[in-house]
């Protein structure tokens, strides 16, 4: 079953399109990943799947209900812009919030005990946010996010701006959750973070859903046109190979994918004539390499691929 | 609409904010403030009345100077015996302001008398002088052509001014226009103050909860109309808070300082009162108690507040909304502040004569009456056609003004990193 079905969705800021026809299903206790390039319109669809936003066209069910005041309540959400009030304290702030999602004052109360202990935080509780360091105040933002126990939880890109502890931290949360039978949906234009945690993905490129499915699947379809190729020597070879991509290339690496059906041998031959080969290995193609072969290559700005 | 999640903004506004250390300060700095700022205007208009001007006389019919002497005889120095040449070099020197040349053709009204000066005491040196040598030469004249003792008599009278004023009710009252016109402008200022202060602080909490980017974290939890019904709410709420604290402490400072400075005066003057009258019982306390403000009035005050209140706070609140840091704000400012501005200087007018056109028409623009009106109806009888006509129109206004802020807010506070032009929200507005 889908926890969040989109159907058909578009919404336009005066003269630009932000989102275009986009539809996408997010199956129950899956990762989700959208995933593209900044300004693909995932923030804007994200806004309107939390009703911050109000498509212009199409529909946003929530658990099988149209978005409205009652399915924020569902979800937690972590937005790409985030903050807290830097004068309150972190307890009230932490209350009032989960207030907002409607739980009691009781409720939030005992909850938000809960997270503060498990975060090893339970001392911060009177302090007011603006003395807290960066790292912490951004544990005090996933708290915020979660503190409700929705089954939903949105984050939108998540991990820009987090420390390398508090990026882990929130990868094993994202992981948990799962494991809790939630669903986590969260947009990133960083692949490798998608081929690591994902399920399921959606793909956008200007304001449209130009790829989705299994993340698995979608590998596998593409096939093994893709060789990694560890060597020593002059690597000036590569720039003579005909009919390839060459993706993340380095003096000794690089990932070659493999057009117009091109004999894979023929390339190995040209590398042992220049150099000497550590590694010749036939893989499934990188999600950035599925990104790029879907949307073609003159349609991206290749710098807002990580 | 969420009346709960409504309340929740409310609570969390009013509490933060009462908690503040500037909101103590506020409360107890600005009625410290006005007092200081009224000392310091009654402490100049005491001290400016010190300086002593020197008029130098030269009189030729040796009967003027003795009537100038008798008005004011530190002003005007006897100089016939100098010279005029002399006189101009004094006047020079800065060692007297002026002199007079007074002869016989004066008297006779042949000639009016010149006024040779420094320039040193304005205006309002030579109107007293003129006054003064106005009631010297009558003397003269009037001594000059022998009239008897009772006309000279009706001459010397002054003419006090006692006003009584006539309420609905048929009965005479003791008038209190004074005072109720300093009632009304200080509650036409405090209205202005607070629109201005309060509107001020929603602007600055609007465009806190952007730059600490908190707002779409609230936004997904809240509507954008919830939110901004729920800043006004609490805003509004320490302001009247403020307010109460203010008319509470006034009122109990004036129990209390009445009778205070009443057995002081008692117990400073007992002999005198005595003797003048032996029956009396001390001195009549009504002297040093306030006279008594309507009910009514703290009534409407407190409608005129709230209505004003609202009307300029929505308006504040998309400022707020639509501008990404406080530098910004200027541009949007300026028309939100031309109407309060001009509504303050008619209140002035309307001071001075409440039921005047202008006063009339003030009083019915919404954007101007609730510092316009509370002014005239604390003065004066206003009629209660005008007063519902007032309200209803303000009513009607803050609904429009209400509905324009929140479409701003609502686009206004998603969008970040630039202010928007006026060209956006036209935009905004018709989306």
């Amino acid at each position: 079953m889908s926890v969040i079905q989109v159907k058909n969705i578009s919404k336009s800021f005066g003269d630009t399109k932000a989102v275009s026809d986009v539809s996408f299903e997010v199956p129950e206790g899956c990762i989700f990943g959208l995933l593209g390039p900044n300004g693909a319109g995932k923030t804007t669809s994200i806004r309107i799947i939390n009703h911050i936003l109000i498509a212009d066209n199409g529909s946003v069910t929530v658990n099988g209900e149209r978005v409205s005041s009652n399915t924020q309540h569902m979800i937690g959400y972590m937005p790409e812009e985030r903050g807290l009030y830097k004068k309150m304290k972190v307890g009230e702030q932490l209350i009032y919030l989960a207030q907002l999602k409607g739980l009691s004052y009781n409720e939030a109360k005992k909850s938000i005990k809960y997270w503060l202990d498990r975060f090893e935080a339970a001392d911060w509780y009177s302090k007011k946010v603006g003395e807290l360091s960066k790292g912490m105040s951004q544990k005090i933002q996933f708290i915020a996010t979660i503190a409700h126990d929705p089954d939903i939880y949105i984050f939108d890109e998540p991990f820009s701006g987090l420390d390398p502890i508090n990026s882990e931290m929130l990868k094993n949360i994202v992981i948990e959750l799962r494991e809790r039978g939630k669903t986590v949906l969260f947009s990133t234009h960083r692949m490798e973070q998608v081929e690591q945690m994902c399920d399921e993905i959606c793909l956008f490129n200007k304001g449209k859903a130009v790829l989705k499915g299994n993340l698995r699947e979608i590998k596998n379809s593409f096939g093994k046109n893709t060789i990694n190729l560890e060597f020593q020597g002059d690597h000036t070879f590569l720039d003579k190979l005909e009919n390839v991509r060459i993706n993340n290339r380095s003096t000794n690496f690089a990932e070659i994918r493999v057009l117009n059906g091109q004999n894979m041998q023929d390339i190995l031959k040209t590398a042992i004539e220049h150099a000497e080969i550590y590694k010749f290995e036939r893989i499934e193609p990188s999600l950035t390499e599925i990104f790029i072969s879907t949307v073609g290559e003159d349609n991206i700005n290749p710098n807002e691929l990580a | 609409m969420n009346f709960q999640q409504i309340l929740l903004v409310l609570k969390r506004e009013y509490i933060t904010r009462i908690r503040s250390k500037a909101f103590i300060i506020a409360t107890i700095l600005i009625p410290l403030g006005l007092v200081a700022f009224m000392g310091i205007g009654v402490g100049i208009a005491v001290w400016d009345s010190q300086p002593v001007h020197t008029i130098g006389i030269i009189d030729q019919t040796n009967s003027i100077y003795p009537q100038l002497k008798k008005i004011a005889p530190d002003r005007y120095k006897d100089f016939s015996s100098v010279s005029e040449d002399s006189l101009r070099s004094l006047v020079l020197n800065e060692k007297i302001d002026g002199y007079i040349f007074l002869d016989e053709a004066n008297i006779n009204q042949q000639k009016a008398p010149e006024f040779v000066s420094s320039g040193a005491g304005g205006l309002s040196l030579q109107s007293t002088v003129q006054s003064d040598l106005r009631e010297a030469i009558r003397k003269v004249r009037l001594d000059r052509a022998d009239v008897s003792q009772n006309i000279q008599n009706i001459y010397e009278s002054k003419i006090e001014l006692k006003t009584r004023k006539l309420t609905k009710e048929g009965k005479e009252t003791e008038d209190d226009t004074g005072f109720l016109t300093i009632v009304g402008v200080v509650m036409g200022v405090i209205i202005f103050m607070s629109v201005l202060g309060y509107g001020g602080l929603i602007t600055r909490s609007v465009i806190e909860e952007k730059t600490n980017r908190i707002i779409e974290v609230i936004a997904s939890s809240v509507k954008p109309i919830e939110l901004l019904l729920g800043k006004m709410a609490g805003v509004g709420a320490l302001a009247l808070t403020q307010i109460a604290i203010w008319i509470v402490s006034i009122l109990g400072l004036a129990s209390v300082a009445g009778p205070i400075a009443n057995s002081f005066m008692v117990n400073k003057i007992p002999d005198q009162a005595a003797q003048a009258a032996p029956s009396a019982p001390g001195m009549n306390p009504a002297v040093f108690t306030i006279p008594k403000i309507e009910p009514s009035l703290i009534i409407l005050f407190v409608i005129f507040f709230i209505l004003g209140y609202l009307i300029y706070s929505s308006l504040f609140a998309a400022v707020g909304s639509a501008v990404d840091s406080e530098t910004d704000t200027q541009q949007f400012m300026f028309p939100i502040m031309l109407p309060i501005m001009i509504g303050y200087f008619i209140m002035f007018r309307a001071m001075a004569n409440p039921d005047s056109t202008l006063a009339v028409v003030g009083s019915l623009i919404p954007f101007c009456a609730p510092i316009v009106m509370i002014t005239r109806i604390a003065i004066t009888d206003v009629p209660i056609w005008e007063i519902l006509t007032s309200i209803l129109l303000m009513i009607g206004t803050f609904v429009g003004t209400m509905w324009l802020s929140a479409k701003i807010y609502s686009v206004g506070i998603l969008s970040y990193g630039k202010s928007a032009s006026f060209k956006e929200l036209i935009k905004w507005i018709k989306e």
